[in-house]
């Protein structure tokens, strides 16, 4: 099996569209709540402070536990979840 | 060059200096930037060295301290910009949170900003100047004066946000203060439990838990101080240190005693640290300021950074402020709270290992760096001691297998000629004395050079034979060709060849020559028996002995070495078999984990929707875990994990089902889940209650509890009533709660509560305060009564005693059988 998770595997196939936030690999229920309540209740708006963020990679994951409060194995799967889906879709 | 007051511009300016191209700074990316480039300087300011003076770095450590929460302040305000929430309630006045909402809808005020920063910056100057107290007091005041109305209402437009930045910057000083205090405090708790005795005594007619209060108390400094104090409290409201924002105005209101000009700073920050208990609706003592800590501990830990870098300097900061609290100490902490607050941040409150852990860790990040370097350094001189050592190896090395070569040819020599011992001895011969005797000098030397000649052609004979010489078909020679051969050597071996056999014959032991007769075996007696001539000691060609001896060594070795490689074959391949055991079993146990939870969230699922069959066929459950490809790889580990699971797992049964007409062996998940997700409840108390923590006497009707729960930590929809419940059955005693209101969005877990009277009041304080609750330390303290009216305005109208089962019931005057209005019983405390 590869090291990625089903998850992941399923958001990097299509494009997200309207997905919720909660579709991205690494957010579950909980930090996808705190991150609709800040504001990011769609996965694009993720992707959006990504792309705003220089897709750096660092700077991301620092934003993303500042949110919603993941922990370095979520920031992982969240980064990389968004940085396969614009390699392949941006 | 405080943070707070960057505007984005600033900021990105900034970032270029270092070289760092950010992306634009919004709203949401300014943390991030912010915090990027406080490493950045903190970097710089490590490469720079310890440029400032002494003086720096202590108050830099505790300007560090106040950084950090400057920088979370910064941080959450910013994300706090929510952009869809609303806190519906408004900011109360040491409700950080709450106020931060409608301040941070204000938006920051760019040019306010600008005018704070060098109205601050002439504080720091001040404060460099005059005495810490008086340099606290000025800082605290420059927040305050900014926050001149007396109440964080999101009236006070201009005010808030004024107060905002330059309060978060004071924020951090009572902060550290207050950490500084509360150090303090643990260490001269018996003169601080005295001073906080006569705090409060005095305080308690001050009524210090409103802002408005202070202002009456009025201080002994002046207006200003006034201001100040009350800006204090101000401010602290926007930052998540309700108890800070509390000592502030207890702080105030102490002035009388508290501002006499305490030499050590040391002093200061005890006085601080006691005065922010006697705050103003937050009566706690100096226990309950104690206990503060700890539950302001886990509060930080839910808010992550802050309680780290608070907690750090807990632990370095010794109350030393100083002038450049904000600019220089920046720096230094980060490091401090920058590695660390990842860590941490997941993490559920850590308590007082966690600034110990921190200050370690910033420590010991320095020294595995610098050991890293050292080794480097080392690295260049031992590598050309090395080289010339390596040389010497193979020198050695070379010479070592010289030696043994050399040995080895000489063994070789050596047994080759060791039969040759007889050429040197010509003169010893086995035959007696009587030979000697026999014949003169001349004949014996013939006699034994004849001997000889003879013993050693037959050898060679033999050897070569032995070789494989084909010359020499025959080991042995018969007597004819023996004859032929001396007479060869030499004419006169002719008389004596039959003498020499004689002697041969005669001789009683081996001279290396055996005689045969016509017949093999047979001993021997005459001379005419004579027919064959063998040699018992061959004398093999060099190579030949060469290379017989190498192919024996050759041989050995082979067969040494082909026993080793078997066993290390064998060795390896137990190895690989137990590798790959493992491998499957740690597969198969993340493939079990993986069906528990497919099982769990489905029986979940059904939960909500009772369309869905509550138990899933197995073979749907491997298709849509395991992948197509691996399907038949995984075929064993998954029956492994099926096995495992009927057999080891109690929560999941597996039956047969019919699923439409097939029969399917499914699997149901049977836990039942837990009805209330929080396996809430009040696990006893802290602390007496006793005049040292707890005012005598109960103040107002209304209360404002702290940490009850975790606003990030909650799940289910109803968690705020099982929190009502679980406070109206803690005070089930006491019929006078008549409204409670759980503030979802506080981080610090805040209910407020109201209750018919102040004897009520103090009866809930008495069984609330200090108690533990879902493992977290529980304070209240009281809350101004039009305070509370204004925050919470139902309830003025409130006067119905609320029951803990009748927990959904409007809060309004209309619930008859509630009705129960007893007399208040025995009053608070004392």
């Amino acid at each position: 099996m590869s090291s990625t998770s089903q998850k992941h595997k399923e958001f990097v196939a299509e494009p997200m569209g309207e997905k919720p936030v909660m579709a991205l690999a690494g957010i579950g229920e909980v930090l996808g709540r705190k991150l609709e309540e800040n504001g990011f209740d769609k996965a694009y708006v993720v992707l959006g402070q990504y792309l705003v963020l220089k897709k750096d990679e660092e700077l991301f994951k620092d934003w993303l536990k500042d949110t919603c409060g993941a922990n370095a194995k979520q920031q992982r799967d969240c980064y990389g979840c968004l940085k396969e889906w614009c390699d392949a879709f941006l | 060059m405080a943070s707070t007051q960057l505007t984005d511009e600033e900021l990105f300016s900034q970032l270029k200096c270092f070289g760092f191209t950010p992306g634009p700074v919004t709203e949401s990316t300014r943390p991030v930037y912010l915090k990027k480039l406080k490493k950045f300087r903190e970097e710089q300011q490590q490469q720079r060295g310890k440029g400032r003076g002494s003086s720096t770095t202590t108050s830099s450590s505790s300007s560090t301290g106040a950084s950090r929460p400057v920088r979370h302040d910064v941080r959450r305000l910013s994300s706090g910009r929510r952009p869809g929430l609303k806190s519906s309630v408004l900011g109360f006045s040491s409700d950080e949170s709450d106020a931060e909402a409608p301040l941070k809808r204000k938006g920051l005020d760019h040019n306010k900003r600008a005018n704070r920063n060098p109205h601050l910056q002439q504080q720091l100057k001040i404060k460099a100047t005059a005495p810490p107290n008086e340099a606290n007091k000025k800082l605290y005041g420059v927040g305050t004066a900014l926050k001149s109305n007396s109440f964080p209402s999101p009236g006070g437009q201009t005010s808030p946000s004024l107060g905002w930045e330059t309060g978060k910057r004071s924020r951090h000083d009572p902060e550290s203060r207050d950490e500084d205090g509360s150090d303090e405090e643990l260490q001269n708790s018996h003169s601080v439990n005295g001073r906080s005795a006569a705090r409060l005594n005095t305080s308690q007619l001050a009524g210090e838990y409103s802002d408005s209060d202070e202002e009456e108390v009025g201080a002994p400094g002046g207006p200003d101080r006034d201001r100040r104090s009350l800006e204090l409290r101000r401010i602290c409201t926007t930052g998540p240190f309700p108890s800070h924002l509390d000592g502030r105005g207890s702080w105030v209101g102490r002035k009388n005693c508290a501002y006499n000009p305490l030499g050590n700073r040391s002093m200061l920050g005890g006085r601080e640290g006691p005065e922010e208990r006697v705050k103003k609706s937050d009566l706690d003592a100096s226990g309950g300021s104690q206990s503060h800590m700890v539950p302001r501990k886990s509060v930080y830990g839910s808010l992550g950074e802050d309680h780290q870098s608070k907690s750090g300097e807990n632990n370095h900061v010794n109350s030393e402020e100083g002038p450049f609290r904000f600019g220089a100490g920046l720096r230094p902490r980060f490091p401090g709270s920058g590695s660390p607050a990842p860590a941490s941040r997941g993490g559920y409150p850590n308590h007082s290992p966690v600034p110990n852990h921190l200050y370690g860790q910033k420590k010991k990040l320095a020294a595995p760096e610098d050991e890293l370097l050292l080794q480097f350094k080392r690295e260049g001189p031992a590598s050309s001691g090395s080289f010339s050592a390596h040389y010497l190896s193979m020198f050695l090395l070379t010479a070592a297998c010289l030696f043994f070569l050399l040995l080895g040819l000489v063994y070789i020599r050596m047994r080759g000629s060791g039969s040759t011992g007889v050429d040197g001895a010509i003169k010893s011969h086995p035959f007696g004395s009587h030979f000697d005797s026999l014949y003169d000098q001349a004949e014996k030397d013939a006699i034994l050079k004849l001997l000889l000649s003879l013993h050693d052609h037959l050898a060679v004979v033999a050897g070569h034979h032995d070789c494989g010489d084909q010359q020499f078909p025959n080991r042995s020679l018969s007597r004819d060709k023996v004859t032929e051969y001396l007479l060869a050597q030499n004419g006169e071996f002719k008389d004596f060849i039959d003498v020499a056999l004689e002697w041969i014959i005669r001789a009683s032991q081996d001279v290396g020559i055996r005689l045969t007769g016509r017949v093999a075996d047979d001993p021997v007696t005459d001379v005419s028996e004579i027919s064959w001539l063998e040699s018992t000691h061959p004398r093999m060609p060099l190579g030949c002995r060469f290379r017989r001896a190498l192919l024996t060594v050759m041989s050995k070795v082979a067969l040494v070495a082909v026993a080793v490689g078997f066993i290390w074959s064998v060795v390896c391949y137990v190895k690989y078999r137990w590798r790959r055991e493992e491998e499957e079993t740690r597969q198969m146990y993340d493939l079990v984990e993986r069906i528990i939870d497919v099982l769990r969230t489905h029986s979940e699922a059904c939960q909500e929707n009772r369309d869905l069959e509550p138990y899933l066929p197995i073979p749907h459950v491997r298709d849509s875990l395991v992948e197509v490809q691996d399907r038949k790889k995984m075929k064993k580990i998954w029956d492994r994990a099926v096995h495992y699971i009927s057999s080891d797992e109690s929560r999941i049964r597996t039956e047969t089902q019919q699923i439409k007409g097939a029969d399917f062996k499914v699997w149901r998940w049977i836990q039942p889940p837990l009805i209330c997700d929080k396996s809430k409840g009040w696990q006893g108390k802290a602390f007496p209650l006793n005049r040292r923590n707890s005012p005598p006497n109960s103040l107002t009707p209304c209360l404002k509890i702290r940490n009850m729960f975790d606003p990030d930590m909650e799940v289910g929809d109803n968690w705020d009533l099982a929190i009502q419940e679980a406070i109206l059955e803690k005070c089930s005693d006491n019929d006078g709660i008549v409204h409670i209101s759980v503030d979802k969005s506080s981080k610090e877990g805040c209910v407020y509560v109201k209750c018919l009277s102040a004897e009520h009041s103090g009866k809930a304080f008495k069984a609330l305060h200090g108690s533990w609750f879902d493992g977290k330390l529980v304070t209240v303290k009281y809350l101004r009564l039009d305070r509370y009216h204004q925050r919470f305005p139902q309830a003025q109208g409130c006067s119905t005693p609320l029951r803990a089962s009748s927990l959904h019931q409007n809060i309004t005057n209309t619930s008859p059988f509630l009705l129960q209005q007893g007399p208040p019983n025995a009053s608070g405390f004392s």
